[in-house]
């Protein structure tokens, strides 16, 4: 007799596997070399405005809204699309910059319309998930509990996908889904420039610490503007690990982290 | 008494009652909170948005410093600097506003001028989100070095005292759903009563409402008396407040 779950290790079941090599971890092995070629990264967010110069064009876009008629249902809209805000072209340009050479796609959840975005937001995260999307930017979240449990589950499906996805801490020190999940790649600003220097908190939940005050980036309508929030912090991140996803593809979320925390500045090689 | 006049002195009620019984002071705190935020990011100007969902709009309510004209002023909250904080939730500082004459346009549309830096976040209490604070020009100083942590007990602050405002605003709209209930039950008693037991902001005025309704079934004369006693009072918080 066998138990639920036990199956899949039966010897003549037992599947065979590729695993990364994870040689000596330096940051020449992780990323040198990488431009993120081929890598599939999106940004859910305000949309992404593709010939913005600092863009050069988006692989794909997709538009999810809030169906005015249904509550709880969404309009999925494939195809170019404007970034009404400016933020989301901002976290693209800032992944562009990293890995230049990333195949963006561009998820837009945010609208004219406040009610339902909740669900717009769940909706992009599940297309992202559904259509084999490696790294994920999410400069966005919520505080409020009713979304914990059903952005759980869904930060839980993208994990078991090998999908990274990669929040931005909230501005304020208050609870934030899902950048507070175990599952994701958390992140708050520091005030260094480099786009490749990056730290890691052993005190987490926030996870890892990357530019974000006062940034220069891409806005809406070819302009640029310098900023400072988190948001600007999470895509320096999302660009890194698409570099290292183009070195080392069979690298799952939890080995990437390995990966980061053994590099990060604040490291100390024994 | 009848239904009928029983509904007109509710009517009455409805749109008086919530001036008359919010707490002296509540719109003053959230301009004070506007200028403390102001003066202490040694700001050119600072304002407060509420937002109307019902539109997707934002409207511009208080003013500290720049032009008191902003104030009344309706942007969509599709677009824009403040939009963004309201659809995201999330705060964000631009340190240096692009010299783009379009991206100069979207936001003298929404100020009235062209700031060279601002500091936007969200008004939220723990179950809404309802508008949004804005710093413009803070002194350099201020704006490499303030917390946006600051900010957000301003923020939190004025978010606080707004929920108080509109929660007086809507006991009147709280009335008339009481009487549109009570029209498609047929049974206004009930209909007061099963009001009055929540214990929501505006249960303590349904209760009133109740009470008004079981003193119409003991006769005219208690009505009236009770009727005069209200008036009386709405009549003195009026007063006092013109006093002020």
């Amino acid at each position: 007799m066998r138990p639920a779950w036990s199956s899949i290790f039966d010897d003549s079941h037992l599947p065979r596997y590729e695993v990364a090599d994870l040689g000596p971890i330096t940051k020449e092995w992780a990323w040198g070399g990488s431009t993120g070629s081929g890598v599939r990264v999106a940004v859910i967010d305000s949309g992404v405005e593709a010939d913005h110069s600092a863009i050069g064009g988006v692989k794909h876009a997709v538009a999810i809204e809030p169906d005015p008629v249904a509550p709880g249902q969404v309009i999925i809209t494939e195809g170019a699309h404007e970034d009404l805000f400016g933020h989301g072209t901002a976290c693209a340009g800032i992944i562009r910059q990293v890995a230049p050479d990333v195949e963006l796609y561009s998820i837009r959840v945010l609208g004219e319309r406040l009610a339902g975005q909740g669900v717009a937001l769940m909706a992009g995260l599940r297309w992202a998930i559904d259509n084999g999307i490696q790294v994920v930017n999410l400069s966005l979240g919520t505080s409020r509990r009713d979304f914990f449990g059903m952005l759980h589950e869904l930060a839980d499906r993208a994990f078991f996908k090998s999908m990274a996805l990669v929040c931005a801490a909230s501005n304020l020190p208050e609870p934030s889904f899902p950048a507070e999940y175990a599952s994701v790649f958390s992140v708050a600003a520091h005030d260094r420039h480099d786009p490749l220097s990056f730290d890691y908190n052993p005190t987490p939940p926030v996870e890892f610490g990357a530019p974000g005050i006062n940034v220069e980036v891409p806005w809406r309508g070819g302009s640029r503007l310098v900023v400072t929030g988190n948001s600007f912090a999470a895509p320096h991140i999302t660009g890194l690990i698409a570099r290292i996803l183009q070195n080392h593809p069979l690298l799952l979320p939890f080995q990437l982290k390995s990966v980061l925390v053994a590099l990060a500045e604040n490291a100390k090689r024994r | 008494m009848t239904d009928s006049h029983l509904l007109a002195e509710l009517a009455l009620l409805a749109t008086n009652l919530g001036l008359a019984l919010r707490p002296a002071g509540l719109e003053e705190l959230v301009r004070s909170i506007t200028d403390v935020a102001r003066r202490t990011f040694a700001a050119q100007a600072s304002s407060i948005a509420i937002l109307d969902e019902g539109a997707d709009e934002l409207v511009f309510y208080v003013a500290s410093g720049g032009s008191d004209e902003v104030v009344g002023r309706r942007i969509p909250v599709g677009h824009g600097i403040a939009g963004w904080v309201v659809s995201s939730g999330q705060a964000l500082a631009i340190t240096e506003v692009s010299r783009d004459p379009r991206f100069a346009h979207e936001v003298a549309e929404s100020f009235g001028y062209v700031p060279k830096a601002i500091l936007a976040m969200p008004l939220e209490t723990d179950r809404r989100l309802l508008g949004v604070i804005e710093v413009l020009d803070p002194t350099e100083d201020a704006a490499v070095h303030a917390d946006m942590e600051l900010l957000g007990v301003f923020a939190r602050q004025a978010a606080l005292a707004i929920q108080s405002v509109q929660s007086f605003d809507h006991i009147g709209q709280t009335l008339f759903a009481i009487i549109a209930e009570a029209a498609k039950q047929g049974d206004l008693g009930k209909a007061l009563e099963s009001i009055a037991g929540e214990t929501s902001p505006s249960g303590e005025i349904a209760e009133l409402a109740s009470m008004f309704n079981e003193l119409s079934h003991y006769g005219p004369e208690e009505t009236q008396l009770a009727t005069e006693i209200l008036r009386s009072v709405l009549t003195h918080t009026r007063r006092a407040r013109r006093l002020r």
